[in-house]
């Protein structure tokens, strides 16, 4: 989730003219053409950044990175002590338990689900057609007070208490500037069930010619949000193998 | 790089085009303000339908009265609303065979035609599980019956309309759709005044459909049931030819039908008939496909109140076994011979569903929510999380936190708080009367005293929570009065100007000084008094039934000015206005002076202006009379002249309003799909809709301290929109600001305990309003590009917290909970959670700075003390000062260990490369080492692997403990800092020593061999947060 959320960028400038008969090609290539083009975005090998949290009083630090070939490691932390939250590293999904501090192993289908959306990089809309997703327009909705052309992508199926179920994201781009300010995914499992999860972006900056959101608020629809703020990026950084290694006892 | 800025600022520039408030969408308006929903749950609602997945038994949709429709994805344990935007009055639910995890339909209208019935406004569709709807058509159905989907064939559909219930109407009967909704065509019609009830296919031949069609039709002081077109009909050709089929039926009128083919062998019929005769009405059974029928049973169940009753349904695998639905509704085991009750659980029960795959499992809709049982109906539970009671009215008191008083549709009345710690749960609501509840009142200045009224004010009562004590306080017709006429919903309200004032509504107004003990009629016969309108005793059609719920030309809304006593105005059901400005001496019906509306409109509401004595509101409700338009008006001369204030922009008719207390201009009306928002005395409309469902609201009621607006609605509960105050300020000049802050009052720091929370994870809890300070900004436009960042300073400009910016258009509200910043920590093997503590905040003014790109914005917040404090400024005071203390001793702590850590890792390093260095590292590390372990936990877990304290636990539990209470710390506490204080002082001496020893020669000897000393921070930049 962290690394869809990171993985989106930025556009400016080209403007559809006429809103009537947009597409989702126009869309998606003025967007990416904006934020540094297509080429640039498929040469990103991997991005970190460098991140906060704002808990009321407490700005818990995190740390993220994201490769291309699906490696990733999220980590916080909390009195000096760097707790991970997700990582993985080809092979094994696995983050950090609070209570023992100690690594543990993701549940085998949360890590095939992870494994399943390798490639989508640095998001799912840049390469969707090679990895067989389809994007289409969902007509128009206003989000955050702008309106919006409502995009669907629907992804590989995804497993879901041991059933495949569809795996559908909606993204929100400004009609205006046709950037993604808001995505919204249902929640597929446990007590929230049913319920819609969104992430919403801003602060676009810029790093190294290509654009990302340097703010992502996630909320479930109508509540409360938790925002990550980031406060720098590295592309394509060197990151030594073991950072993602599940640490073997 | 340089075109990507240029371009960024075309794409900032280009919203620059001037607003305004008659342009903005609710969107781009009210921004953060969300309704807040706080059930209650515990009695639930009106089910009007239900029904499941064809495959998937986890997955079971319900229809409501007046909640929409929710879904539930495992097997009923927890269920989730799916059709929040649209009209919320639900007939039917229908999924599609060929696509039963996407495509659903819902019919709107509910069909249990009840005098409360809410309308429908047409056929929806889904094709994503309920994410999204469309409505597809049939806008004038106003009840749909059933859908019924061809199986083999999606686009082919079969629809039951029973159309209008308060007037002819020639969108009834069965249509069908061949092009999935596109168009529609009306295969089957007897006339305006018949509808269709109840729609089947058989489950084997789609071809075989069949329809039973009802003649019947509500007024506001009547109800018939029945006439010579009621009828069973049979189509054997996809719609094309209907038959009547009532070989065996009893001949004479019939009223409401009821029908069901068993699943398991779809010869077998059941039928229940409404019929002239009353021996034959009832249970009908055919095991021919309806050719021929045979009466089987006429119990209390089977023909009780048809019109609310009509649904029989049969077992997934067995014919003989089928429920019917009714006040308690009864299952029969033997094919319909004989019957039992279903378990105990709410009355009234509308629909049953049976788990496809374990039929022992069944689900019942009531008029107090949803039933599941295990066992075939022996033992029923309740479902704990639908929030879908029917408000007819709500009041507030002056508690704090205040209080909501209402009554329900066949809930009673009730009241309970507007938050609760741990939120508004099951248990914090307490009830205060029986039967259906309506107008609920506290006492204005008595809060033990407390007036509630059950249906046709047969009773009235007065409750003293103090002693429990309930006395009937209703008034008695006297010598020379007429009967006294009182609504179902009888008007009662208290009065603004005299504590113990009490008026009731019949004909007359009565009104009592004395809390209801006695009673002064003060008007004559307000009403009609139309002779036609008041034989209610004939009510019923074929079923007699003279609930009250008929009673007409009654009093129905009262307003006493609160600017002057003596101005009182009086709406009745059958369309006056009166006023009276002389305490009820002389009477004006000022309803002649109304242009544009109907005569005999139901006036529902009126409103007295805060501002004037001559102005007031009213709003009028013509759906009994088959007039769905809106109507509110406005007067500022006692009734002489009266404006209408309503636009296009609203949609529904209107039966509560609301005006601001500070902004004449502010007005909110509600209807039956929601809530309208005018900023300009009504020029134009705005529908607020964040988290806001298109729900009836019947009662709309605003709180004078908080600002709160608090609706009734008549399907999901009390809803609350928390201060609307940011709503007072928004002008055309505000909207055209890039950023503008609001204007908010000093914000109070609660000292109650939070202690709360006794709910299971399957019952509604209601959200609390947010109790910490708000930070309210207009933003014209999105912030979107470039950074923004908030950060609270005090009024020197000292770093104080930061707090995450919102970036909408429209209202931004930012929460803050009168936080400062938690200590830096010292850092060690575990997390103390102490540590996660940040004081709080002193009361006073602080500044707020926004950063928006380039931009800086400003303002200021204050904050101030808990005004039931039990504290004094001496006793504050010298908690801040041991807070502030033992914080720094925090960090200080931090800091030392900090030191240590950086001491000994470049001790470490330089070992390595270094052997000479070995020796005077090792001596070094060990010192520090033995120091550290007294400082911090250097072993163990973060649960119950936990080590034993060390200074930074011992100091962080004291530290946080006394910073979580707002007092002076106590002898105990101030004891332990003594002693804490003492091992902090035995630290830093230990610490100056290794560093004036070892630690000096370590860098002696790195400076001899020139090599690198360690690069410290320092304290400042270590504990520097900003």
């Amino acid at each position: 989730m962290k690394k869809l959320a990171l993985g989106l960028f930025f556009i400016v400038g080209a403007f559809v003219s006429n809103a009537q008969e947009v597409t989702v090609s126009e869309i998606l290539d003025t967007y990416f053409e904006n934020t540094g083009g297509r080429e640039a975005w498929n040469k990103l090998d991997g991005y970190s950044a460098v991140a906060s949290v704002d808990a009321q009083g407490m700005e818990i630090p995190i740390e993220m990175i994201n490769m291309k070939d699906g490696r990733t490691i999220t980590k916080f932390s909390l009195q000096g002590k760097e707790i991970v939250q997700q990582a993985y590293d080809g092979e094994t999904l696995w983050s950090v338990s609070f209570m023992t501090m100690k690594p543990e192993k993701g549940e085998s289908e949360d890590t095939e689900n992870h494994k399943r959306s390798i490639g989508e990089f640095p998001d799912a809309l840049l390469n969707h057609e090679k990895m067989g997703y389809t994007v289409a327009l969902d007509g128009e909705d206003t989000k955050d007070g702008v309106e919006c052309y409502k995009l669907k992508l629907t992804k590989k199926s995804q497993l879901v208490d041991g059933e495949e179920m569809d795996n559908i994201v909606y993204y929100y781009f400004d009609k205006e500037n046709f950037v993604p300010i808001m995505q919204e995914q249902e929640i597929m499992s446990g007590q929230m069930k049913g319920q819609v999860a969104q992430t919403l972006f801003s602060d676009y900056q810029e790093v190294d010619g290509l654009y990302f959101p340097f703010s992502m608020t996630f909320q479930t629809e109508g509540g409360g949000g938790q925002t990550i703020q980031v406060e720098s990026m590295e592309l394509n950084p060197e990151i030594d193998d073991t950072v993602f290694a599940f640490p073997e006892e | 790089m340089k075109v990507l800025s240029t371009l960024f600022i075309v794409a900032c520039g280009l919203s620059a085009h001037a607003q305004s408030i008659e342009k903005l969408n609710g969107d781009a308006l009210f921004g953060d303000m969300q309704a807040r929903h706080i059930g209650p749950a515990l009695m639930s609602g009106r089910v009007s339908d239900i029904e499941g997945h064809p495959e998937d038994s986890k997955t079971i949709y319900i229809g409501t009265a007046g909640g929409g429709v929710w879904k539930s994805t495992d097997g009923g344990v927890m269920f989730n609303p799916i059709f929040d935007d649209h009209c919320q009055s639900i007939g039917t639910v229908a999924i599609d065979s060929k696509d039963p995890n996407n495509t659903l339909w819902v019919g709107t209208g509910e069909v249990w035609t009840r005098n409360s019935t809410s309308v429908g406004d047409g056929i929806y569709k889904t094709t994503n599980g309920g994410k999204t709807w469309k409505k597809m058509g049939l806008e004038n159905s106003d009840r749909i019956s059933a859908i019924r989907i061809h199986p083999d064939n999606s686009d082919v559909l079969f629809v039951g309309v029973q159309g209008a219930l308060w007037g002819p109407s020639e969108e009834r009967g069965v249509y069908k759709t061949s092009d999935g909704g596109a168009t529609w065509e009306k295969v089957f019609y007897i006339d305006e005044n018949t509808g269709c009830s109840e729609l089947i296919m058989d489950p084997n031949n789609p071809d075989i459909l069949y329809a039973s069609f009802w003649e019947h039709r509500r007024t506001a002081w009547s109800f018939n049931s029945g006439g010579d077109n009621s009828a069973l009909y049979k189509s054997t050709d996809g719609g094309k030819t209907w038959n009547k089929i009532h070989n065996g039926f009893p001949e004479g009128t019939l009223g409401r039908i009821a029908i069901a083919a068993a699943p398991s062998n779809s010869a077998i019929l059941y039928s229940v008939i409404e019929s002239e005769d009353k021996k034959l009405s009832g249970l009908y059974r055919s095991d021919d496909a309806g050719a021929s029928w045979k009466h089987l049973n006429a119990d209390f169940e089977l023909v009780v109140r048809p019109f609310y009753f009509s649904r029989i349904v049969i077992h997934p695998t067995n014919p003989d076994i089928v429920v019917k639905a009714g006040f308690l509704g009864s299952i029969s085991r033997d094919g319909g011979k004989t019957f039992r009750n279903l378990g105990s659980m709410h009355p009234d029960i509308h629909d049953i569903w049976f788990d496809i795959k374990d039929p022992d499992k069944l689900f019942v809709g009531t008029d107090g929510g949803l039933y599941r049982s295990l066992n075939l109906g022996n033992t029923m539970e309740i479902i704990e999380n639908l929030p879908i009671c029917q408000f007819y009215h709500i009041s507030v008191d002056n508690q704090e936190p205040y209080n909501i008083y209402g009554g329900l549709q066949d809930n009673g009345s009730w009241f309970g708080p507007s938050s609760s710690p741990g939120g508004v749960e099951a248990r914090d609501w307490e009830v205060i009367g029986v039967g259906d509840g309506f107008r609920v009142y506290p006492h204005p200045t008595k809060p033990h005293i407390m007036y509630s009224e059950m249906q046709g004010a047969e009773n009235v009562w007065r409750y003293d929570s103090k002693n429990r004590q309930t006395r009937i306080i209703k008034p008695f017709p006297v010598k020379g009065d007429p009967k006294l006429r009182f609504n179902w919903n009888a008007a009662i309200t208290t009065s603004l100007n005299n504590p113990d004032r009490l008026y009731i509504g019949s004909q007359f107004l009565h009104v009592s000084n004395d809390m209801g003990n006695t009673w002064t009629k003060i008007s004559p016969d307000l009403t009609t008094n139309d002779p036609a309108k008041l034989n209610q005793a004939e009510s019923g059609g074929l079923s007699l039934d003279n609930s009250g719920a008929e009673n007409h030309c009654t009093i129905f809304t009262i307003a006493e000015s609160g600017l002057d006593q003596n101005v009182i105005w009086v709406g009745t059901d059958d369309g006056n206005v009166q006023v009276t400005q002389d305490g009820g001496k002389t009477w004006t019906n000022t309803t002649p002076n109304i242009s544009g509306l109907p005569a005999n409109t139901w006036c529902y509401h009126i409103e007295a202006s805060t501002f004037n004595k001559g102005t007031a509101y009213a709003v009028f409700d013509g759906h009994t009379s088959n007039d769905k338009n809106t109507y509110c008006y406005k007067t500022t001369d006692f009734g002489k002249t009266w404006t209408s204030i309503v636009t296009d922009d609203v949609y529904g008719f209107a039966r509560s309003f609301q005006e601001d207390y500070k902004n004449p201009d502010l007005l909110f009306l509600g209807t039956e799909f929601g809530l309208y928002v005018t900023l300009n005395g009504g020029k134009n409309w705005v529908k607020f809709e964040n988290n806001m469902p298109a729900t009836a609201i019947h009662y709309l009621e605003m709180h004078k301290e908080t600002n709160d607006l608090i609706m009734g609605t008549h399907g999901r509960g009390i809803i609350i929109l928390d201060d609307v105050s940011p709503l007072r300020q928004v002008t055309n000049d505000i909207v055209t600001k890039k950023l503008h802050f609001m204007e908010t009052k000093p914000y109070e720091m609660s000292e109650e305990s939070t202690f709360g929370g006794t709910s299971s994870e399957t019952q509604f809890v209601g959200a609390n309003p947010y109790g910490g300070a708000q930070i309210i900004y207009y933003l014209s436009k999105r912030h979107t590009f470039g950074k923004m960042s908030m950060k609270v300073l005090d009024m020197d400009g000292n770093y104080v917290t930061s707090l995450t910016p919102g970036k909408k258009k429209g209202i931004n509200i930012v929460g803050w909970g009168f936080s400062t910043s938690v200590p830096k920590v010292a850092k060690g093997k575990t997390i103390t959670y102490s540590g996660l503590t940040a004081p709080r905040a002193a009361a006073g003014k602080y500044k707020v700075v926004i950063q928006k790109g380039k931009e800086t914005y400003e303002t200021t917040v204050e904050l101030a003390y808990d005004k039931n404090s039990v504290f004094t400024h001496e006793e504050r005071k010298k908690q801040q000062d041991v807070v502030w203390k033992l914080y720094d001793m925090m960090e200080e702590l931090a800091y030392m260990v900090h030191r240590l850590d950086t001491y000994m890792e470049h001790g470490e390093s330089m070992a390595k490369e270094n052997a000479k260095l070995k020796k005077t590292v090792a001596s070094m590390t060990s010192e520090m080492n033995a120091l550290k372990k007294t400082l911090v936990i250097t072993t163990g877990d973060n649960y119950v692997g936990a080590a034993e304290n060390e200074l930074r636990e011992d100091l962080g539990d004291l530290y946080s403990t006394i910073a979580q209470y707002s007092g002076a710390p106590s002898s105990t506490q101030m004891e332990n800092m003594q002693k804490i204080q003492e091992e902090m002082q035995e630290a830093r001496d230990s610490m100056k020593k290794i560093e004036q020893k070892s630690l000096k020669k370590y860098l002696a000897s790195l400076s001899k061999m020139e090599l690198a000393s360690p690069e410290l921070e320092s304290y400042e930049e270590f504990v520097k947060k900003d």
